[in-house]
């Protein structure tokens, strides 16, 4: 239980919207950066074991390079393919060797694919991504303090994670896919270069949140009626020809006015039938399967999402129970 | 994506005659019958291909010592290609530059390079020309993960930044730069993130993925044509062959190489268009047979063309040969 399992993307932040909208580059320097500061945080906790998941571009390792730490670091055993089912094998391990916590660097799509493989692990997800509503945009130190906390049972983590959302993606009877956030029917007929940034080449859209506060497909929904993590509900958009218009932040400095048909809330459990086309799904920001004008797909909504630590809430309550506090007499 | 039929078609034939080309030369290389060195472009199909589809004739390319897939799709004629491969007087540079040395600035090919890292300040100069004219040509300066590493490539990304140039830099990221794996050499561990520091959008793609060369090209060309700037797309790919033929490829491994076949750009391609059902097997056959004679042709007319008279030595090596 008090070891810690690492997920850090190589490939996020890198997409086609650096060219599309104005998307900054999440350098993988950066991300080693943080990586960096979640380690010492770790070990300053007393954290003895840390696993990660290899990657091509060496994240970890770099971020490892010339620090003198207690923990012990380990690289997963694994085969590696370089796009997300790496994500998924390492977090399926993690779940089979019941780690404490999982801390994930990367976006949306990041977390769908460790949600793929583990759902019973808390989550620590830190943002570094394009358009991120799941992950949150929390400092490294802080992120590996309160990963460590709940490693190694400091805080009752249970009281401080909440179950996120799941949307489920069936094609003919079959669940294809899963999200945490959004799944978007879009007209191109090709996965392609994976991003959505054109609501003109968006149908229909499925979300598990919608928020204002987001860019994206979320604030999409979140500009209609807005939904948080923890609301029981969903929503359905179907977008064009309708006279309800909302003036959307798609990308990042990329602000679209979408015409919005139809929208209603779902309830947990409640699926929605997708008009049929030859189409591309996304999921969490990406198209992610072609399918044909002849399957049919079906979303529903479920609560069977992975915990995610609400790392501000979790550290008021260490601070309350003055954990990390010692008097000197 | 603006991916019509009559493209996909294009794009298919032009990939499968960069392959059946790359297979013919190295044939042709084992029975000792061209002179020279050879690097082999096949298992990068999809880069040049998805990339080249979105300029004309008066656009610009730089290429690399691996150029023969960059030459076709930029619609160099294979028969002078194959020609000049073997050295002889019909070849596209009269046989003087051999594989490493193919150009036709006709067609917007402004040479493959011997010198690793050498086609960015040559970019940087045709972007100058158009910007300077006013044109709304583009150039694409392909290179290596090794030219990656070499200060040209670096000197270039800086000043076609500095200068707004219509430029877009495609680094091919097979994986080696001859033998050295890329994570050796890079210390940022990642190309794209370089357009960072030249304050150009750098983007990360599946080497393998026309479709996804394709819709990136398309934003970044477009975005070069709009004056607004260069652009920085890192493919991540492999090659079949060896850096150069001869090269036994002991640093790469057997499970790799099975790995890296498994994600064929071209049989990839070919399964999701006629999935799609916007390719058919028979266009597809149709096509195989049509290059297969297209690159038969080329051996044949690159094996009866003469070789360069010895006078042929002192032309055009300088403008003015005294």
């Amino acid at each position: 239980m008090s070891t810690i399992g690492i997920i850090a993307n190589p490939a996020s932040g890198k997409d086609i919207r650096r060219l599309v909208t104005h998307a900054s580059v999440f350098d993988n320097l950066e991300k080693s950066h943080i990586l960096r500061r979640v380690f010492l945080a770790i070990d300053a906790l007393g954290v003895p074991q840390v696993l990660y998941m290899p990657d091509y571009d060496g994240l970890v390792e770099k971020a490892l390079k010339g620090l003198k730490l207690s923990l012990k670091a380990d690289q997963l055993h694994m085969d590696m393919w370089a796009d997300e089912r790496d994500t998924t094998e390492a977090a399926r391990q993690f779940c089979e060797m019941d780690v404490g916590c999982i801390i994930t660097l990367g976006g949306d799509g990041t977390n769908r694919a460790v949600a793929k493989a583990c759902s019973e692990i808390p989550i620590v997800a830190i943002s570094t991504g394009t358009n991120n509503v799941f992950p949150s945009m929390i400092e490294g130190t802080v992120a590996g303090m309160a990963a460590g906390m709940a490693a190694r049972e400091m805080v009752d983590v249970d009281r401080f994670t909440y179950v996120a959302k799941r949307l489920e993606v069936y094609v003919d009877d079959q669940m294809a896919e899963i999200a945490l956030i959004d799944v978007v029917v879009c007209t191109e007929l090709f996965v392609g270069s994976r991003a959505l940034w054109d609501p003109h080449r968006i149908r229909e859209i499925v979300l598990a949140r919608a928020e204002p506060d987001c860019i994206g497909m979320s604030c999409i929904g979140g500009l209609l009626h807005p939904l948080g993590p923890r609301d029981p509900q969903g929503m359905y958009v179907r977008l064009g020809g309708g006279n309800t218009t909302v003036l959307a932040p798609v990308g990042p400095g990329l602000i679209s006015k979408v015409d919005t048909r139809e929208y209603r809330l779902l309830s947990l459990g409640e699926e929605v039938v997708l008009e049929p086309a030859a189409c591309t799904i996304a999921v969490d920001g990406e198209r992610q399967l072609e399918v044909f004008a002849h399957q049919k797909i079906r979303v529903r909504l479920t609560n069977r999402g992975p915990r995610v630590v609400d790392v501000r809430r979790y550290l008021y309550e260490a601070s309350r129970r003055g954990v990390l506090r010692t008097v000197v007499k | 994506m603006s991916l019509t039929k009559e493209k996909m078609l294009e794009a298919y034939a032009t990939m499968k005659k960069i392959r059946l080309f790359e297979e013919k030369v190295a044939g042709l290389f084992a029975e000792g019958k061209l002179p020279g060195f050879v690097h082999l472009y096949a298992g990068e199909e999809a880069i040049a291909t998805g990339v080249c589809a979105h300029l004309s004739e008066r656009d610009y390319i730089t290429s690399t010592h691996r150029g023969h897939g960059h030459c076709i799709a930029k619609g160099v004629d294979i028969n002078s290609m194959m020609a000049e491969v073997y050295g002889k007087a019909t070849g596209a540079c009269k046989g003087k530059g051999g594989s490493m040395h193919i150009a036709d600035v006709d067609k917007g090919m402004l040479g493959a390079n011997g010198i690793v890292g050498a086609g960015g300040p040559l970019a940087c100069g045709s972007g100058l020309m158009a910007k300077t004219l006013g044109t709304d040509q583009v150039t694409v300066c392909f290179f290596g993960d090794g030219a990656a590493e070499q200060g040209t490539m670096h000197e270039a990304m800086n000043l076609a930044c500095c200068w707004i140039l219509p430029v877009v830099f495609v680094c091919e990221n097979n994986g080696y730069a001859e033998s050295t794996p890329w994570g050796y050499h890079c210390a940022a561990k990642n190309i794209a993130d370089r357009g960072v520091a030249y304050d150009m959008p750098g983007v990360t793609v599946d080497g393998t993925d026309f479709f996804a060369i394709y819709e990136t090209a398309e934003e970044a060309i477009g975005r070069a044509r709009r004056g607004e700037g260069p652009s920085l797309i890192e493919c991540r790919g492999f090659r079949y062959y060896g850096h150069f033929e001869g090269d036994a490829m002991l640093y790469v491994t057997e499970e790799e190489k099975k790995r890296n076949r498994a994600r064929d750009p071209i049989e990839n391609f070919k399964k999701r268009a006629t999935e799609r059902g916007l390719l058919s097997e028979e266009q597809i056959a149709e096509l195989d047979s049509k290059v297969a004679a297209i690159i038969e042709e080329a051996f044949k007319f690159a094996e009866k063309s003469a070789w360069p008279e010895n006078k042929e030595v002192l032309t055009d090596v300088y403008v003015n040969y005294p």
